[in-house]
């Protein structure tokens, strides 16, 4: 049975053209004390939600944005999609000023999840280590080994496309087929191979490539990142809210939490936020998770200083809105005398990342991945501006040939920098709040690693017969800002995400993250997040009342997945 | 005031280009022509902003004389039919009237309504300095010889605005909001060749650049920018390339 959202009966909430938001959706009392208030329902809550909820605990999920209904919400359209993104005011600074909002910044049930292009690469074994292998970054209070169970749980949630052997890292199949190359596609391989550099194509990437259970497989109109009206591509949204709302979660959508409550002995007890309606509300809990990403996250721990805490919560470490991250993400376009069509297929559909790895032949430390994009007009016309000067009769002409340009992206490791941070602005926001300050600066093994990858990805393009190459200097995704750590005088959390100075206050999502490798962090996310929640479960109570720090993993729980996801193997075929 | 034109010109026969109904190299295409295969929320959406002719409510009178002139060189459309002109200063206005952010402001720039602002009465000062005119009034030659010092990052003259907000930021600000309100719009996407809106229905030809039944093979046509054009790309003499200009929205 299809519940209904705000009342209105004449329809149904729908997740895409064939799910509808399962309901009764339940409602805690505003007296009640739940289990767990998770602030913010992205790529993390989301599966937070859902594990808590199966596992039998009372979880109330924030989320700022809106419930998307992706039938009346969204469109195939850029410029009508502007309402996907945390559109409010941040304040960007520094030597290379991170764009944010529509770049990396989402808001509404499914979070950032709703916009990614959903490339789903797993960091790499090294990447844990490069503190240990090469002298930069930090070292990951964890390995590759304690997430690899739940990369592979997760691939198979979502579920992954993709090659039936992917060759970096550690080397892995994926669940459901490659999807067919589109003509950017094309240009990687074409390009790389002419280079001898390895590709793949057809994925990883977390759109279905054949039907699963009430989800269409992918359609190739393009419009990834405008929200996928087909639900063919996973967003937390689809994937995991229903089940979570099926098992008794509840998720207050325009709802801004505004403050965590410490109590007296040290420990949290809720969360103040400022309801659909601007009413000030309080929900009690036990405990509170929070996973607001790479800004909110640590802008909520800093407006929530208190005594004992006046540089903000859970910050004795000083930690809290450092160590901010961002990959490099030039953008390589090439023009073609033939024509590509670049709006169609996925964005995200082959990729190399046989430049992953430091070599000591090189410069610098770490590397980088080739990844295809594919801006629609907009943000090609954008990019066509900042590469190349475009204005005027210029600009109609370049982009007259919009069929003819196919756009590569560099997806470069940005070390973890203290300088690099989130801080508290003078100005404020609508609710009253300070808003976020972002600094960002390259750092010289960065400005290298960016230089050496960028004319890689142009000599891929020229290989592959462009005939005109241009570049566009930008940054992707965002992370870290409350790192994990053993140590609590450089960190803000342990590696369940559980606060050094709080035991029942907890971080997961993309800010915890120590470094970020070349891959795309969702998945990296969603991953750590079955792995807390895992955690939360086999600890029960004792998060509730006691200080126990248990560091030993709680071993992958393989009953609390969504449906459909039995019967899905990871296959092996190398 | 009548609107200043210039017309680009076909190389072989020396006449201008002008007066086309749709602009580019795909005769007979239509992206709105498709749109009972669109989903009904995109369709109400899309037909909505390709009809409305929008009112000026944030910028007064006479800035708003002045950013139509600004805009019609920054995103010339002298090639097109009167009628089928795609309105970008109704867009712009919009925005800032209703104040809506794009989620983020440089820590050097004041809010985007303050800085077009001050970048407007900027240009109009450079223009009386330079040619002792105002910039409605200049031969388009002038206007756009005048546009492009900000566009180079060289100001000519400076101005006490630059001073205030980097000039490189301020082109970016305007190119931003002129490319999104050109391109978001269903004509320009027909004079490129953009698929549109494909929600129900789904592209079948992924490879090799082929149409789908409805699109249109490319049919090109050779034009020159009019001679009073200094707009045309220029990679030499390119301004330096300033790293996140803009949203960067709708990449990775």
């Amino acid at each position: 049975m299809a519940w209904f959202l705000d009342g209105k009966k004449d329809r149904a909430h729908r997740l895409g053209p064939m799910q509808t938001l399962p309901g009764p959706m339940r409602k805690f009392t505003p007296t009640e004390t739940v289990d767990y208030c998770i602030v913010g329902v992205g790529s993390a809550g989301g599966v937070l939600l859902q594990r808590l909820a199966r596992a039998g605990f009372n979880v109330v999920g924030l989320e700022a944005g809106p419930f998307w209904d992706t039938e009346r919400d969204w469109v195939s359209d850029e410029k009508g999609s502007h309402e996907l993104y945390w559109n409010d005011l941040r304040i960007t600074g520094g030597t290379h000023p991170l764009a944010l909002g529509s770049n990396n910044s989402g808001k509404g049930v499914g979070g950032g999840s709703v916009h990614w292009a959903a490339f789903t690469p797993r960091l790499h074994p090294s990447d844990f280590r490069i503190y240990s292998e090469d002298g930069v970054g930090a070292d990951w209070p964890m390995y590759y080994q304690d997430l690899k169970p739940y990369y592979e749980l997760l691939e198979r949630e979502i579920p992954v496309a993709g090659p039936a052997w992917f060759p970096w890292g550690d080397p892995h199949g994926h669940p459901y087929g490659p999807h067919p190359l589109g003509g950017v596609g094309d240009v990687l391989v074409k390009g790389c191979t002419k280079l001898g550099i390895r590709t793949v194509a057809g994925g990883p990437v977390g759109i279905l490539s054949a039907s699963h259970g009430d989800r269409p497989h992918c359609i190739y109109r393009g419009f990834c990142l405008q929200g996928c009206k087909v639900g063919a591509k996973a967003s937390t949204l689809i994937t995991h809210v229903p089940d979570a709302i099926t098992h008794g979660a509840e998720i207050r959508s325009l709802s801004m939490a505004t403050r965590i409550s410490l109590r007296k002995d040290g420990r949290v007890d809720g969360v103040l936020y400022i309801d659909r309606d601007g009413k000030e509300c309080f929900q009690r809990a036990r405990a509170v998770i929070v996973a607001g990403y790479a800004i909110e996250t640590p802008r909520l721990l800093l407006n929530s200083a208190c005594p004992g805490f006046e540089r903000g919560l859970a910050n004795s470490s000083g930690t809290v809105g450092k160590y901010l991250m961002a990959q490099a993400g030039n953008v390589v376009a090439g023009r073609f005398d033939g024509l590509i069509r670049l709006y169609k297929a996925p964005p995200a559909h082959a990729l190399s990342e046989e430049f992953y790895e430091t070599d000591k032949s090189r410069d610098f430390a770490r590397g980088f991945a080739i990844q295809t994009v594919g801006p629609l007009p907009i943000a090609f016309a954008k990019q066509m501006v900042a590469a190349m000067g475009a204005w005027g009769w210029g600009l109609r002409r370049v982009m007259m040939d919009y069929n003819h340009w196919a756009t590569l992206g560099v997806l470069g490791e940005i070390l973890p920098w203290k300088d690099n941070s989130v801080e508290l602005a003078e100005e404020k926001d609508q609710y009253g709040l300070r808003v976020a300050k972002v600094t960002f600066n390259l750092h010289d093994n960065d400005k290298k690693l960016i230089e050496f990858a960028k004319n890689k990805v142009m000599d891929v393009m020229r290989a592959a017969g462009a005939e005109q190459v241009v570049q566009e200097s930008r940054f992707a995704h965002l992370v870290g800002a409350a790192r994990m750590g053993s140590n609590p005088a450089t960190s803000v959390v342990d590696k369940f995400g559980r606060a050094h100075d709080i035991p029942n206050l907890f971080v997961c999502d993309g800010s915890i993250l120590p470094t970020q490798g070349s891959a795309n962090p969702g998945l990296t996310i969603q991953a750590l997040a079955a792995r807390t929640a895992d955690y939360l479960i086999k600890h029960g109570e004792e998060i509730f009342t006691t200080s126990n720090r248990d560091q030993s993993e709680p071993g992958i729980r393989y009953d609390l997945s969504p449906p459909y996801t039995w019967f899905k193997g990871n296959p092996h075929i190398g | 005031m009548s609107r200043k034109q210039s017309f680009p010109v076909d190389p072989a026969t020396g006449k201008p280009i002008r007066g086309l109904e749709q602009p580019g190299y795909y005769p007979g295409y239509s992206t709105l022509g498709q749109r009972k295969r669109w989903d009904e929320t995109t369709r109400g959406v899309v037909v909505k902003r390709a009809y409305s002719t929008g009112e000026v409510r944030f910028f007064s009178a006479e800035e708003a004389a002045l950013l139509e002139a600004v805009v019609e060189r920054l995103v010339p459309q002298d090639d097109r039919e009167e009628e089928r002109t795609i309105p970008i200063l109704p867009v712009i206005d919009e925005r800032l009237f209703k104040n809506e952010l794009n989620g983020f402001r440089y820590e050097d720039m004041p809010p985007d309504s303050e800085a077009y602002h001050l970048g407007l009465k900027a240009i109009e000062e450079m223009s009386q300095k330079r040619f002792k005119m105002q910039f409605t009034a200049l031969p388009i030659l002038s206007q756009e010889l005048l546009l492009k010092s900000p566009h180079d990052g060289k100001p000519d003259p400076d101005n006490p605005a630059w001073k205030r907000m980097p000039v490189h930021r301020f082109w970016a600000l305007m190119m931003d909001d002129c490319v999104t309100a050109y391109y978001s719009h269903p004509w320009a996407w027909d004079e490129i060749g953009f698929g549109g809106p494909a929600y129900p229905r789904a592209y079948m030809r992924l490879e090799n650049g082929l149409p789908e039944p409805w699109e249109k093979d490319e049919s090109r046509y050779e034009w020159k920018a009019p001679s009073d054009s200094v707009s045309e790309i220029d990679m030499k003499n390119a301004p330096p390339e300033h790293s996140s200009l803009h949203g960067h929205g709708g990449t990775h």
